[in-house]
């Protein structure tokens, strides 16, 4: 046997251990219920904001708090809490996934990711801009 | 039915453009045929001198009049944007009529037509170095190049086949784009009159690293497809071995403009983005990184080849995996699969079959090749030393696999999860809980039990899950290229190994301590990357001065590898020992698991200690020019207190941005002041703009500000911009209810609001007798007041008055410190010189 096939073997190895690796450390795009269940683990939640709920940022009293209220795939609806600065163009997401876990009734998230029409540029919504400027 | 003629509409130049792509695609097609035919029909193997040199020919003027429909396709679209046509869908999603001169070029890589086209360029540039040389690998190499020519430019035909689109046509025009087949106005004779202005480009790629970055990073992605097509060559040729020769500058260049696009990516990043850093681990990124490493791993194979004749079949993998990644981060950044975890990646046009398709047709075409030809391929019938350079050349070659692997695995989690990928990583979760449980019933522990899973969603924390295998890997790296040059091909003696390798080793074991302990690194890998990087410095500069006796020409490998040490080492310091110095002394705390309060209000005029510093928000202010009006510029005052006056001094100004961003919602710009030993990072978070967008909403005015104005002058404020377009002689007095011998002039001023709309106003000047006095104009929408007192005597200058609503204004920013950043961006710049060296030393 040569030496390179034994460094062959390893990096087998290590392959393997990357793949379980990254199954393990990859999250799951879930919901508040499963969430609440497992209030140690982080969870990737999607869902829609509550427009009729309060969107609470006063930067003057903490500038690094934000909640608001976010309803799941499923129409379980939670408060969420993240410290941070609340996010451009906020109120005009269409969808919204947050990384975080529960606690009590509330989820922290530690990140939140908008996902924008106009990101994802839908020629029609464009033209319905365009068609009341023109 | 009768034909409706359009007004405005100027269709020839896109049947030009439609015909250029046709002869773009049918010319690749023949180019391909004729170079394969000139060294593979059985004729010309029998009588390769009559006919090779016919079939060959063709292929050449084939390829020439490839070029030129290229050329055609280039220069009719960009006439196009350049004449604002904007029936073209592709000129109105792209361009408008306000976009610049220089940055018409960034609409070819907004769209996806465009950057396809951007990469079809430089294939063809590259290609004509090969054909002007004109050797024996003019037809193997560009025949297979023409191959890729087919496919790229196939991307552009936008032909139905059987119910299924074949690419997308940049020259499509708007009212016939199926996109927009429910918008009935497009169907009217004079729509184009309807038709002010195109969508622009998008603000955020209106940004000079934004017109270096793509075509720097396509030139790399095209010039991997050099020594793929050198390897394919080799294949088809018969000449297993003699292609590396000729592909290894061709290597080094394409592994340094690669690297140089995708460290410009991480500059672009660091400049103009606000994630707080050069390198978030995002899916695009990590896209164009691993094929690099590949690449660079392929070169170094090439050398184990050249000197020592073996891991050939090594070398073919690396190098036909290279172009395969960079097709595959074609297909992740194309297809739009990553949609929702990428900031840059393009949405989907349903090209994503026809990607596929051609992925699978180079896999399938390089496994036949290599399998039908496996046992022509000269074997290794020595065992390699332990002791020699190609054994450490090679198992480094591997470790950059491991990396690439890992990097791929976890970008390609969004595949993986389409794939229903979960079924399987359910069953491998379900074999590794039984042995888990195990471990745990005998050691009574209480490892975590893989999780089952409905779907795969990228990792929680992406920085984390990344740097836990790629801190090791990097050191793994950094001490075999440290001592890699220390050993000789073939064999080395250990008691000169030793002897050389003594005095580096011995001085980064040194240094590193010294600087570990300076920076208080306190933790184990930390301090072993530190130690890594430091030992591949220290040697590689060792190795060049007493072995190479400085002789540049030869230092090449050093220099990069210098200069790798350097990156890592930048990497390391500036990360680990980042620190947000804008920590709030907040009242909320959410647990420690998240982040700090990093984020520190500021409101207008106050002054707040900041770390070492105090930070004040000075202003805030508009850019005056029609590109720039879309920036709002925060002027943020850093100032210290000299100890012995107690007094503040002003130590510099930062003027991070926030950019009213249509296309995209609005962004923050950071603004970086950069010292030698550290980079002072700042941006802003949230950005109170409810006066810009909505100014007659607030009370109470601000002090007025008074300006001197010139007929053109403008002045940019928060909301409006103020041009002071022309002095009014002859004012309606009766209007004003002025007296017959009063002497009036009017200040006329156009208002320019965010939404670019106009108005003018005139605030006039009265001298009635001996007094002098005004009548002010208030615009309520805009929030202002506009007084014209006087006109200057001595240079004929008019007085403006500008007086605004007062709002209480405040900004939130965050502000990190980088130290030791500047190591990265000088081992970048070291990396490539040693690249173009090591190219020089190959081509003499």
């Amino acid at each position: 046997m040569k030496k390179t096939h034994i460094f062959a073997i390893i990096l087998i190895a290590v392959a393997i251990g990357a793949i379980l690796s990254t199954v393990s450390s990859s999250g799951t795009y879930s919901d508040f219920s499963s969430a609440a269940k497992n209030p140690d683990l982080d969870f990737h939640v999607n869902g829609k904001l509550n427009k009729s709920k309060e969107v609470h940022y006063d930067p003057k009293e903490n500038a690094n708090l934000f909640s608001f209220y976010m309803v799941d795939k499923k129409g379980v609806e939670r408060k969420v809490l993240y410290n941070g600065t609340k996010p451009q163009d906020f109120e005009k997401s269409d969808e919204i996934v947050l990384v975080g876990k529960c606690n009590g009734e509330e989820f922290i998230a530690k990140s939140i990711l908008l996902k924008c029409p106009s990101k994802y540029s839908n020629p029609n919504e464009d033209m319905k801009e365009f068609k009341t400027k023109g | 039915m009768k034909t409706i003629e359009y007004i405005g509409e100027h269709p020839i130049f896109g049947q030009i453009g439609h015909l250029f792509i046709a002869l773009a695609f049918t010319s690749a097609l023949l180019s391909c045929i004729s170079y394969f035919m000139s060294f593979m029909s059985k004729e010309n193997r029998a009588h390769p001198e009559i006919f090779k040199n016919k079939w060959q020919k063709l292929g050449r003027i084939a390829f020439g009049i490839h070029t030129f429909a290229v050329a055609g396709i280039v220069g009719t679209l960009f006439f196009l944007i350049y004449n604002h046509y904007f029936e073209y869908y592709y000129v109105w999603y792209h361009s408008s009529t306000t976009l610049p001169f220089k940055y018409m070029f960034a609409c070819f890589w907004e769209g996806q037509e465009g950057s396809f086209l951007l990469w079809t360029i430089w294939h063809v540039v590259l290609s004509w170095f090969i054909i002007r040389k004109g050797d024996e690998w003019e037809a193997p190499v560009v025949g297979v190049i023409a191959t890729v020519q087919v496919f790229l430019s196939s991307m552009l035909l936008g032909v139905v086949v059987f119910n299924y689109k074949i690419g997308n046509d940049p020259f499509i025009l708007m009212r016939l784009n199926p996109e927009m087949a429910n918008v009935p106005f497009l169907h009217f004779a004079d729509y184009l009159s309807k038709i002010k202005d195109g969508r622009g480009l998008n603000p955020l790629l209106q940004n000079y690293w934004m017109v270096i970055h793509p075509p720097t990073l396509f030139l790399g992605f095209a010039s991997t497809v050099v020594p793929f097509a050198f390897a394919i060559g080799g294949l088809l040729k018969g000449k297993y071995t003699e292609w590396v020769k000729p592909a290894i500058p061709w290597t080094f260049f394409g592994v340094m403009i690669l690297g140089t696009g995708v460290l410009m990516g991480a500059a672009w990043a660091y400049e103009a983005l606000s994630f707080g850093g050069f390198w978030a681990w995002d899916p695009v990124g990590n896209a164009s990184l691993v094929p690099w490493l590949t690449f660079v791993g392929a070169a170094h194979l090439m050398l184990i080849f050249k000197n020592r004749g073996q891991s050939i079949f090594s070398t073919y993998l690396f190098t036909i995996l290279t172009f395969l990644l960079v097709l595959y981060s074609t297909f992740l950044t194309r297809s739009g699969i990553l949609g929702s975890t990428s900031v840059h990646a393009f949405t989907d046009l349903g090209m994503s079959g026809q990607l596929v398709f051609y992925m699978a047709f180079y896999i399938v075409l390089s496994a036949y090749l290599l399998i039908k030809n496996r046992n022509k391929l000269p074997k290794t019938v020595v065992e390699e030393e332990l002791a020699s350079r190609e054994f450490w050349l090679f198992i480094g070659t591997l470790v950059l696999l491991i990396s690439c692997l890992q990097i791929l695995f976890s970008t390609s989690i969004p595949v993986f999860d389409k794939l229903g990928f979960y079924h399987v990583t359910n069953f491998l979760g379900t074999i590794c809980n039984f042995f888990i449980g195990l471990i745990n019933d005998l050691f009574h522990s209480s490892i975590a039990l893989f999780q089952k899973r409905h779907n795969l969603s990228p990792p929680d924390d992406p920085k984390a899950h990344y740097n836990m295998w790629q801190l090791p890997i990097s050191v793994l790296l950094g001490l075999i290229i440290a001592i890699g040059q220390f050993f000789k091909y073939k064999n080395t003696d250990s008691k000169e190994f030793w002897k050389k390798i003594s005095l580096p080793l011995g001085l980064s074991v040194l240094l590193s301590a010294l600087v570990a302990w300076q920076l208080e690194f306190d933790r184990v890998n930390y301090f072993l990357l530190l130690f890594a990087s430091i030992f591949t410095i220290l040697a590689n500069l060792d190795f060049m001065v007493r072995i190479l006796k400085l002789k540049i020409g030869h230092s090449g490998a050093s220099i990069a590898h210098i200069g790798f040490g350097m990156i890592l080492l930048g990497v390391l310091i500036s990360n680990a020992k980042s620190t947000v110095i804008s920590q709030n002394k907040s009242n909320v705390n959410l647990g420690k698991d998240f982040p700090n309060n990093e984020n520190v209000m500021l409101v207008k005029g106050d002054t707040v200690p900041m770390n070492k510093y105090y930070i004040s928000y000075k202003e805030r202010t508009r850019g005056t020019d029609i590109s720039d009006r879309k920036n709002l510029y925060y002027t943020i005052e850093y100032f210290k207190r000299n100890d012995d006056t107690k007094q503040l001094e002003k130590q510099f100004e930062l003027k991070p941005i926030y950019q009213l961003n249509e296309k995209m919602g609005n962004v923050s710009e950071p603004s970086t002041k950069r010292f030698l030993t550290k980079d002072i990072y700042t941006h802003i978070t949230y950005a109170d703009i409810e006066d810009v967008v909505n100014p007659s909403s607030v009370e109470g005015y601000k002090k007025p500000i008074t300006k001197q104005m010139k007929i053109g002058d403008t002045i940019g404020l928060a909301n409006t911009l103020v041009v002071l377009t022309g002095i009014n002689k002859s004012v309606n007095k009766e209007a004003l209810k002025l007296d017959k011998n009063d002497v009036a002039a009017g200040a006329v001023l156009k208002l320019i609001d965010i939404n670019q709309h106009e108005a003018t106003v005139e605030p006039v000047m009265v001298l009635r007798g001996n007094n002098l006095f005004s009548i002010p104009v208030v615009v309520d929408s805009l929030g202002l007041k506009l007084e014209f007192p006087k006109i200057n005597p001595d240079n004929g200058m008019a007085d403006i008055v500008i007086t605004e609503k007062k709002t209480n204004e405040f900004v939130i920013m965050k502000a990190i410190i980088f130290p030791y950043i500047n190591l990265l961006w000088l081992g970048s710049l070291l990396m490539i010189l040693g690249c173009l060296l090591a190219i020089r030393k190959r081509i003499r």
